[in-house]
């Protein structure tokens, strides 16, 4: 490759893939859009199913608290649904939009993630001594009667649960700040390569 | 090539003309290729390329409702697949390889020796690409896939002078790695 015409190096990157690859790009391309409608026929029906389930409860038990109850339940399904649509757009807009734009978006979403993560892992020490201070309040009963093995396998869940949550919030910190870093690098070469360009 | 002598090349597919999107099943057959490049492009680990590949067939799923037509289907597919590609990439922990699998680049058009030849060829410009600056490496991409400078600089949302000024400095660049690499 001696001699350097991007017009030629062109015509050499665009070649079509011979048909074994080209057969192999439709099939993933073909599991892809089956799995993504799949997903979209599966939101609709739990959404209708667990609507359904709350309207047969309140309508079997027409009391003032179960049509309360149904109603929360609805509007959190309503209000999770719609966050969960904003979001997809959000992901959207940043995927059709231009990279810098993505890269603001990803960073800002990322730095909201890692600030979350981290008050969470600070707000397990005082949430600890709190437990701890109401449970001695208490004086160590549990208001109904516990044999001593089942508030052994308690204890040890819990500690387990809560050590398994640190760990992982230790390691997705970590991971999460490698690549904050790696995508402030990126908007950097960006910034510097438009900062060349302009001056 | 010339900023100024651009001319639209291969890459006008803007619409249809009757203001609907093709089925997805035509879209693969149309520009399936060029996705495929542009994983082979930003990811050089086969298992991770596929798993960037399905990740990019899902997000030109998603925003195809999106499209409005107000540029090329190829420049829109082109667009999202970049920027999935360089979110992928973020995530990854490693620093991508370099060097993998010619056999996946073969044509279906030449005989043994041409077909040799070009896939060394291929090989090495897209190993060439790969270690380009991420800003460079778009710029690069998109004009070997024959997008014209007005489509690229749309997509970039750069100015023409800013793009020239990146491509010439990309080029410079690809034309040094590639010189060494021989």
């Amino acid at each position: 490759m001696t001699d350097f015409d991007l017009d030629r190096l062109g015509d050499v990157w665009r070649r079509q893939p011979d048909p074994a690859e080209m057969a192999r790009l439709q099939r993933t391309a073909a599991a892809v859009s089956r799995r993504a409608r799949f997903s979209q026929i599966f939101d609709i029906v739990a959404g209708a199913a667990v609507s359904a389930v709350v309207i047969f409860l309140v309508w079997t038990n027409p009391r003032f608290e179960t049509f309360l109850l149904g109603a929360a339940a609805i509007v959190v399904l309503l209000v999770s649904n719609m966050r969960l649509r904003k979001l997809r757009q959000v992901e959207l807009r940043s995927l059709t939009g231009s990279t810098e734009d993505m890269l603001d978006q990803s960073i800002n979403r990322l730095e909201t993630t890692l600030k979350y993560k981290l008050f969470s892992l600070i707000a397990i020490g005082p949430a600890l001594a709190v437990g701890f201070l109401l449970a001695w309040a208490a004086g160590g009963n549990p208001g109904v009667p516990v044999a001593p093995a089942l508030r052994l396998v308690w204890r040890g869940t819990t500690f387990a649960v809560l050590a398994g949550g640190v760990v992982y919030l230790v390691f997705a910190i970590r991971r999460e700040r490698r690549e904050l870093q790696r995508l402030r690098a990126m908007r950097e070469s960006y910034r510097l390569e438009g900062e060349s360009s302009a001056s | 090539m010339d900023v100024q002598e651009s001319a639209a090349p291969a890459a006008s597919h803007r619409g249809d003309g009757n203001g609907s999107i093709p089925p997805f099943e035509r879209i693969v057959a149309d520009y399936g290729p060029l996705i495929s490049r542009i994983a082979m492009s930003y990811e050089a680990d086969p298992s991770l390329r596929e798993d960037l590949t399905q990740q990019i067939f899902l997000a030109v799923w998603q925003a195809l409702p999106s499209f409005r037509q107000d540029s090329s289907l190829k420049t829109f597919i082109a667009r999202v697949a970049q920027n999935r590609s360089i979110s992928f990439v973020t995530k990854q922990v490693r620093q991508p390889r370099l060097a993998e699998l010619p056999e996946k680049l073969e044509a279906d058009t030449l005989n043994p020796e041409e077909s040799a030849i070009e896939v060394n060829e291929r090989e090495m410009l897209l190993e060439a690409t790969r270690k380009l600056p991420l800003p460079q490496r778009q710029v690069i991409i998109l004009v070997l896939e024959g997008f014209d400078y007005s489509e690229i600089a749309e997509m970039l949302d750069i100015a023409p002078n800013a793009l020239a000024l990146r491509l010439s400095r990309a080029k410079a660049a690809l034309k040094s790695m590639l010189e060494q690499s021989q």
